[in-house]
This record gives C-alpha cells, sequence and structure tokens, in this order.
C-alpha cells in the first residue's frame, strides 16, 4: 500500500509528530542545564515579556499612551473580571500579583505558539504547566491552613455536613484525591495537550498546504486543493490565538476559584 | 501510523530534569518580576490616578462650593444695595418734597407778610392822608365858605360843626 | 493480497477512542453553553457572572475531552 501510495506521490507530507515536543537538546547536552528548542523559545519568550512589560512599567505615566491602555486593559481585566468578581475585593488583593503572572505568562507562552519563527507555544513540555499548577496547588492549601486550619480544611471538603455518613467512605477518598492531585493535574493536562494539540493542527494542515502546493506532482489539482489546507491553517491560527487567550484566561480562572475554596463559606 | 512517531506518547508526559530546572528559573524570574516590580508599578499609577481624579472632584467641588459663595455675598450686597438705594431715593424725594414746602411757606409767609406791610403801609397812608386831607379840607371848605358866604362865621362851634356834617357828608358820598 | 489481508482496517485504534471520547464533552459543551444562553436571555443583568461560571463549566469539560486525547497518545 505504501508503494502504491509512493508511485502516486512524489513525497510523504512532513506531518508533524508528538517527536516535536522532544526535541534533541541544543545546548548544554546531557546536563541539568540543557537547552532544546522548546526552552529556548520559553527563554525568549521570558525576555520578551520582561523587557516589554518592564519597560512599558518603566515608563507607565498617569495619562496612558496606547500601548499602556492596553496592558492596563489586561491588568484590569484580571483583577475585575476574573479575582474581583470571584473572591471579591478584599480577600482578592493579596492574590493578584499571583494571578497576574499566571495569566499574563500563560497568554504570552501560549501566544509563541502562533509566532512565526517559534511556532511552537513555550507551555508545550508537560513541565510548565506543571509547575503552574503546583503553585496554585501549594497557595490553595496555604490559603486553606491559614484560614481554617489544616484539619479543618480537610473536614471541609471531604467530610461536608448533611451528608449521610456511609456515602463518606465513596466520598473522602474522592474528594482527598480531588485536593492533591485532580485539580493540579487537570490545570496541568488542559493547558499542555491544548497546546500540543493545536500545533499538530496548525502544522498538519500547514505541511498539507506545502505538500500539495509543491511536493505535489500533480498541479492542476494540487494547487487549489493546498489553497484550501492554507486556509484552513490559517483559520486554525486565528483559533489558536483565541485558544491561547482562552487557556490564559481560564487558568486564572480556575486557580482563583480554587483558592477562594481555601476559604471558610461566609 | 502517521502522526504518533517512533516515540511512546508517554514520554511526552514524563518530566525531563533540565525541564524542571527550565521552568522553575523562568517562574521564579517572571514571579519576581511581576510581584516586586510591575504590579506594585501599576498599582502605584492606579493609585495616584484615581487618588488625583478624585483631588480634581473635590477640587471642583471646593470651587463650585466658593463660587456659591461669592455669588450669594453678591447678591446679598446687591440687595443691600438696591435697598439702601432706594432708601436713599426717598429720603431725597421726602427732603426735596420738605424743602419745597419750606420754601413754598417762607414765601407765602414773606408774600403775606409783604403784603401785611403793604396794606399796613397803604392804610396808615390812606389814614394819614385822610386826616391831612380831612384838616386841609376843613380849612378849605372853611376858607371858601367863608369867602362865599361871606358871612362872619366866627363861632366856633358852628364853624366846627359845620365842618364836620360837611365831612360826614363827604364821606357818605366817598362811600357811595 | 490473501485472505486475511481483505479485511484490514488500516489506522489507530486510539483515533476511534478519541472520537469516541469527544461524545461526551461535546454534549456537554453543547448543554453548557445552551444553558448559559438561555440564562442569559432570561437575566442580562447577571451575564457577567454566568458567563464566568460558563468558562469554569467549560474547562471542566474541556479537561474530559482532552483526557481521551492524553490517553490515545499515552496507551499504544
Amino acid at each position: 500500500m505504501s508503494e502504491a501510495m509512493g508511485m502516486l506521490l512524489a513525497a510523504e507530507p512532513d506531518l508533524p509528530t508528538i517527536d516535536d515536543f522532544l526535541p534533541r537538546g541544543i545546548l548544554f547536552q546531557g546536563t541539568p542545564f540543557e537547552i532544546n528548542r522548546i526552552i529556548l523559545i520559553r527563554i525568549v519568550a521570558t525576555v520578551l515579556l520582561l523587557v516589554v512589560l518592564g519597560i512599558t512599567a518603566k515608563r507607565a505615566k498617569l495619562i496612558p499612551g496606547r500601548w499602556q491602555g492596553v496592558v492596563e486593559m489586561g491588568i484590569d481585566f484580571v483583577r475585575d473580571s476574573v479575582v474581583y468578581q470571584i473572591m471579591g475585593e478584599v480577600r482578592g488583593k493579596r492574590y493578584l500579583p499571583m494571578i497576574s503572572t499566571l495569566f499574563f505568562t500563560i497568554f504570552v507562552f501560549n501566544l509563541c505558539g502562533i509566532i512565526p519563527g517559534m511556532n511552537m507555544a513555550a507551555t508545550a513540555t508537560v513541565v510548565m504547566p506543571l509547575v503552574f499548577a503546583v503553585w496554585v496547588l501549594i497557595q490553595y492549601w496555604i490559603t486553606a491552613v491559614r484560614e481554617k486550619g489544616l484539619w479543618g480544611y480537610i473536614r471541609d471538603e471531604c467530610f461536608p455536613k448533611g451528608v449521610p455518613w456511609p456515602v463518606y467512605i465513596l466520598l473522602a477518598p474522592i474528594q482527598l484525591c480531588e485536593l492533591v492531585l485532580i485539580r493540579p493535574a487537570s490545570l496541568t493536562i488542559r493547558l499542555f495537550a491544548n497546546m500540543v494539540s493545536g500545533h499538530l493542527l496548525v502544522a498538519t494542515t500547514l505541511a498539507f498546504a506545502q505538500y500539495w502546493v509543491i511536493e505535489s506532482a500533480n498541479k492542476l489539482a494540487g494547487i487549489p486543493v493546498g489553497m484550501l489546507w492554507f486556509l484552513f491553517g490559517l483559520v486554525l491560527t486565528l483559533f489558536e490565538a483565541f485558544v491561547a487567550f482562552l487557556q490564559a484566561y481560564v487558568f486564572a480562572i480556575l486557580s482563583t476559584v480554587y483558592i477562594s475554596m481555601s476559604y471558610p463559606e461566609d | 501510523m502517521v502522526t504518533l512517531a517512533e516515540t511512546d506518547g508517554i514520554a511526552l508526559f514524563i518530566p525531563k530534569t533540565y525541564d524542571i530546572v527550565w521552568s522553575l528559573i523562568i517562574l521564579v524570574i517572571v514571579a519576581v518580576f511581576f510581584y516586586k516590580f510591575f504590579m506594585p508599578k501599576f498599582n502605584a499609577i492606579f493609585d495616584e490616578r484615581a487618588a488625583k481624579i478624585e483631588g480634581n472632584i473635590a477640587k471642583a467641588e471646593a470651587a463650585k462650593k466658593d463660587a456659591d459663595e461669592a455669588k450669594r455675598k453678591y447678591e446679598a450686597q446687591l440687595s443691600t444695595a438696591r435697598v439702601e438705594a432706594s432708601k436713599i431715593r426717598d429720603d431725597a424725594r421726602a427732603e426735596a418734597s420738605h424743602i419745597i414746602a419750606d420754601a413754598r411757606s417762607r414765601a407765602e409767609s414773606d408774600a403775606a407778610q409783604i403784603t401785611a406791610n403793604a396794606q399796613r403801609s397803604i392804610e396808615s397812608q390812606q389814614q394819614q392822608a385822610m386826616v391831612s386831607l380831612k384838616g386841609e379840607v376843613g380849612a378849605l371848605a372853611t376858607a371858601l365858605a367863608g369867602k362865599i358866604l361871606g358871612a362872619k362865621l366866627e363861632s366856633d362851634d358852628v364853624q366846627s360843626s359845620m365842618i364836620d356834617k360837611m365831612i360826614d357828608e363827604l364821606d357818605t358820598s366817598d362811600k357811595k | 493480497m490473501d485472505i486475511i489481508t481483505l479485511a484490514e482496517v488500516a489506522g489507530n485504534l486510539s483515533v476511534i477512542g478519541y472520537g469516541l471520547a469527544t461524545l461526551g464533552p461535546g454534549l456537554g459543551l453543547g448543554i453548557l453553553f445552551g444553558k448559559a444562553m438561555e440564562s442569559t436571555a432570561r437575566q442580562p443583568e447577571v451575564s457577567g457572572k454566568i458567563q464566568m461560571i460558563m468558562f469554569i463549566g467549560l474547562a471542566l469539560v474541556e479537561v474530559l475531552g482532552l483526557l481521551g486525547f492524553v490517553a490515545a497518545l499515552i496507551v499504544k
């Protein structure tokens, strides 16, 4: 079958594989400081984030310019429609820097997935989302211990009032599992899998586009089909930009929800 | 099998040491940047802006109050001035009428006095004239009568009674 | 082509698995967005709150679909 394909087509389309997410090291191979393509993208993205936001903050004026207005809109968005809406101003003020860090960093790292030249989200290894999620995990446990005490928190979450006691046998392990494992795991998997699938989708469409337009032997059919694939890729790229924002928003909102669930009901 | 290549997918989910290292380094850098520089800076800007807006509002309110105060003062001044002016006008009018009345009464009294004086002098002159006329007329009449009559009218009694009679007649004829 | 390869199915079973895994989240997303729209139409004044809760729900539903994707990657 592959022989038949080989006869029909000049070459296989250069489809993306999951090896894209496990690139070979470029620098310091074998040491804990090994740098591969994704790490390099991550470092570049970090430097860009720090430089751009740093300059913006350094030059911030009372009457904002256009770019400062955009950055302030982001800050306002995180503050008003994420943190303050969920936990209120009094409780939320403390977590504002954390949620802002998460939102801006994840957003910029995700956007790297569609920036030409990078074409790979900086969050597209499992560890980066995991580190964010573990930070959130630690934060909401600290908050819980401070607000309710360790036992109070576990009791409220695992043994909620108004439930007949036999249910606790089933409920308590599930809730405990949720508290320590499922929450960070779901945060991690959501972000990571989104970035992986986004990259695979965009890269697949563009690989097909390139294959049909350039490498296909049959130019008459190849160019229209390739253009269609390219259009599809373009739409998916825009969709990925939306997903980049949505995932940052969802990550920020879920982190805030988890932290606010550590507070006692009022 | 195209998409899933040689490597097992599970490899994606096994954290690598270098990945952990770089993720942590980057997270710490970004977090420090946001906690220590970015958010405080923008919070300061937001606070300053809020303070400025509030200050401007307060300033505007103060200015408005000042303006209201000034307007009230001005209006009060205006009304007192108006009252004063009308009072002055009334006073002046009263005074003027007073002056006029004074002048009129003075003039009237003057006129009356003058008239009275004139009357009096006229009367006295008349009296004088009458007296002198009486005398003269008497003498004249006596002389005339003496001359006419040629008679002796020696008797004074007769003489004077005659004269008186004549004068009375004159008077009555005068009064007619 | 012998008798055995006649019924050959090319491809990977995990793709079918992923297809099945999207069914539940797909239904869930439909219900989620439909209900969110309904309640926004009923009470437009709380649309911000509804939208936020909708996104939390979206995140929870989404992770189910992504679990299918991840499982397809992991299990050979």
